[in-house]
């Protein structure tokens, strides 16, 4: 992730550090001697690991809208699986230094001071909490390899159990309590929305009106709204749980489908390819069936990025986000020019590339590309200025699989083209 | 991240299990060595020089020979305690003062084994105890000289505020029907008992203190006199010995069948102790 600082992103700092302001008048700054600067190490991680995970809690919100304050979805989980990296790593570091700054004492004091007598129910609960924690993040950091999507979402509400017991922990023990009533409050009303509301309340009823095959493995899902439909700009995405009872997996669960549409189209479009169990079975989801959409999500072309022409390059499913700037761009009288390159393994896999030339030639400001690996090998410098002579100076847009993005990230990258210049729509994320 | 998270995951366990483990291996050495033998008083006795000087503190035996050469005062304050209870003068570094905890783990360093009786039952200080020397309590002396002491060094203050009776001149009585029995004198040094007196020890209309060596009731009055030379240089506590005079004066046939109890003599002491300090000493 390039370092571009959000609007989000201070609220989220200033939210972080705000136990720590409260504290720090108590606190004081480091002191000199060993011991009494790890009881210090010990307090502030403490206080900032807990905060790290009250904040990752709220984080996980999704409101639609709301992940635009922090660059999008995508970038919002970033935050979020960094957060609750930090508040790991900090509540061990606290638990390590408050055990050690007792070490001068004697040992013996020092492992009371972790494993008091069990009466002492404060810190106990910190224990578990802690435990928690290793059991849900096992799975998300991989410690012993990976879990199916479905079982480590379950797993992962464990995090609610760690956030009261965490709240259990700090609650007696602390010296100011609101900041972590405020903070508690936050993260568990996240949660609340999330798991409990959101399912009933941010849910929009569609049903299926088409399903298009474009390649092996590829379908276009056309969806119409029961009700008043989504509103979206291009690039956007959407959660989709298909209710659909024929389908032989992944019914009424909720997955991320990138839409493929224009802002204008009475009908909602999803590019959809056979990646997993969920989306093998939405390749002959039943036409006339229904399915609930949350969303919308993302921010790819966000509207705060400087609006000079752009340089698209999509690839395989990642073309989605692009068709659906095509598309909206008939639409559209004016705007800043974009030149597509769709890099495709060869024509049978170039999917919605018909559409697309048929795009560029109606819309004068839209130019499309098409770069064939087996014929071409990998895209090259002299392929992409041959084509468009100016790229270094364009706002550039890359989306699709992860070799493709490190393989494009490098060959701009040796052009000298700034990192924050460069929009990535990650695929790979939850 | 999922190395780094799983990393410091594992670096923590590793550091808490160390943290856990060498507690509880050193705890057990200190065990083994705290029961490395029975030690009497007697053969503590043997080592009181230079040569070989042993100490008995809070039940533990130590052999400090090695040490003495770099205790901070003066090679005779150490010396004077070799071979003998030393609790009261670890203590009382300086009046009222006990060792650093950072001493009393370097002490550790030194033990040989514990304190026991002849029958080898372990002996705590207080029955082991002895009073404390005239050369420790000089210094107090010169503190209480002070005009006005910090409350980090006050010992009147310290005993206040621990709730124990502070040094002084204390003066108390039992009364029963109407007539006063016992009146009793005693001053507290260092929470040890000095100069403790009869004032007044009377029953039944007979005044004690007035009889003569071939009066009936004489030996009673002379039980009465052992009991405060026993209690002469004894800690506070042990007027609670009283309470089984048998413990403290012989021929208790005599005493048991008297009419002054030891008891009462413990409830004068409290009635000063009550009371507060009489006079300043």
């Amino acid at each position: 992730m390039p370092l571009r600082l959000y609007r989000g992103d201070l609220l989220l700092i200033a939210v972080l550090l705000l136990p720590l302001a409260i504290a720090a008048p108590r606190l004081g700054g480091p002191p000199g001697e060993a011991a009494a600067l790890l009881g210090w190490v010990g307090r502030v991680g403490g206080i900032l690991g807990l905060a790290m995970l009250l904040v990752t809690a709220a984080l996980s919100i999704r409101l639609p809208g709301f992940d635009r304050w922090f660059g999008g979805l995508d970038r919002l989980w970033w935050l979020h699986r960094l957060l609750g990296f930090g508040a790991f790593i900090l509540i061990m570091l606290h638990v390590l230094a408050l055990g050690l700054a007792r070490v001068p004492a004697g040992l013996e004091v020092a492992v009371l001071t972790l494993f008091p007598p069990l009466s002492q129910l404060a810190l106990w609960s910190g224990w578990l909490a802690w435990l928690a924690m290793v059991i849900f993040l096992a799975p998300t950091f991989q410690f012993f390899g990976r879990l199916d999507y479905q079982r480590w979402k379950r797993l992962h509400l464990l995090s609610a159990a760690a956030l009261l017991l965490a709240l259990g922990h700090a609650l007696p023990l602390a010296g100011e309590t609101w900041p972590w009533w405020l903070l508690g409050a936050l993260g568990m009303a996240a949660m609340v929305w999330r798991k409990l509301l959101s399912p009933s309340l941010a849910r929009h009823p569609y049903r299926v009106e088409s399903v298009a095959p474009l390649a092996r493995g590829v379908v276009e899902i056309a969806l119409r709204p029961e009700g008043r439909g989504l509103r979206y700009r291009p690039g956007q995405f959407v959660y989709l749980t298909p209710l659909d009872e024929s389908l032989t997996a992944g019914r009424g669960e909720e997955h991320p489908y990138t839409i493929a549409s224009a802002p204008d189209d009475p009908l909602l479009r999803l590019g959809i390819k056979d990646l997993g169990d969920a989306s093998h079975a939405l390749q002959t989801v039943s036409v006339g069936s229904r399915a609930m959409l949350e969303g919308p999500y993302g921010d790819f072309f966000a509207v705060d990025y400087a609006q000079r022409d752009a340089l698209w390059l999509g690839g395989g499913i990642g073309i989605t986000p692009f068709v659906s700037a095509a598309r909206g761009m008939a639409a559209e009288d004016e705007g800043r020019h974009a030149q597509l390159f769709y890099l495709a393994n060869g024509p049978d896999r170039a999917y919605y590339l018909d559409e697309l030339t048929r795009c560029a030639e109606d819309v004068e400001r839209l130019t499309v590309t098409a770069h064939f690996y087996r014929e071409q090998g990998p895209l090259s410098e002299a392929f992409l200025r041959h084509h468009c002579p100016d790229y270094v100076d364009r706002e550039i847009y890359l989306c699709g699989p992860p070799g493709m993005i490190s393989h494009l990230r490098d060959l701009l990258a040796a052009q000298g083209v700034p990192a924050l210049r460069i929009h990535c729509e990650v695929f790979d994320f939850l | 991240m999922n190395k780094i998270a799983y990393s410091a995951f594992i670096a923590f366990l590793a550091s808490i299990g160390t943290l856990v483990s060498v507690q509880a291996l050193s705890s057990d050495e200190a065990d083994d060595s705290s029961e490395a033998r029975d030690i009497t008083l007697d053969e503590l006795a043997e080592h009181a020089s230079a040569e070989s000087c042993w100490k008995a503190i809070h039940g533990g035996v130590y052999d400090i020979t090695d040490y003495i050469p770099d205790h901070p005062t003066e090679e005779e304050v150490i010396l004077e305690w070799c071979g003998r209870e030393s609790s009261e003068a670890w203590d009382n570094k300086r009046p009222g003062r006990p060792h650093s905890p950072a001493a009393e783990r370097q002490l550790e360093d030194y033990r040989i084994g514990r304190l026991v009786d002849d029958q080898g039952e372990p002996l705590e200080r207080a029955e082991a105890a002895e009073p404390p020397s005239q050369a420790e309590d000089q210094p107090m002396e010169q503190e209480a000289a002070d005009t006005a002491p910090s409350p980090a060094e006050d010992l009147r203050l310290h005993r206040a505020m621990l709730g124990q009776p502070m040094d002084g001149h204390y003066r108390g009585v039992f009364t029963d029907r109407g007539e006063i029995q016992v009146n009793i004198t005693f001053d507290l040094r260092d929470g040890h008992l000095t100069e403790v007196n009869f004032r007044h020890l009377a029953y039944r209309g007979v005044d004690y203190l007035t009889l003569e060596e071939d009066e009936d009731l004489y030996p009673v009055m002379v039980q009465h006199r052992r009991i405060t030379e026993w209690l002469e240089g004894e800690p506070l506590t042990s007027i609670f010995a009283l309470y089984e005079p048998e413990r403290v004066v012989e021929e208790v046939d005599g005493f048991s069948g008297a009419t002054l109890r030891g008891a009462k003599v413990i409830s004068a002491m409290r009635d000063g102790l009550n009371r507060g300090v009489y006079s300043w000493p």
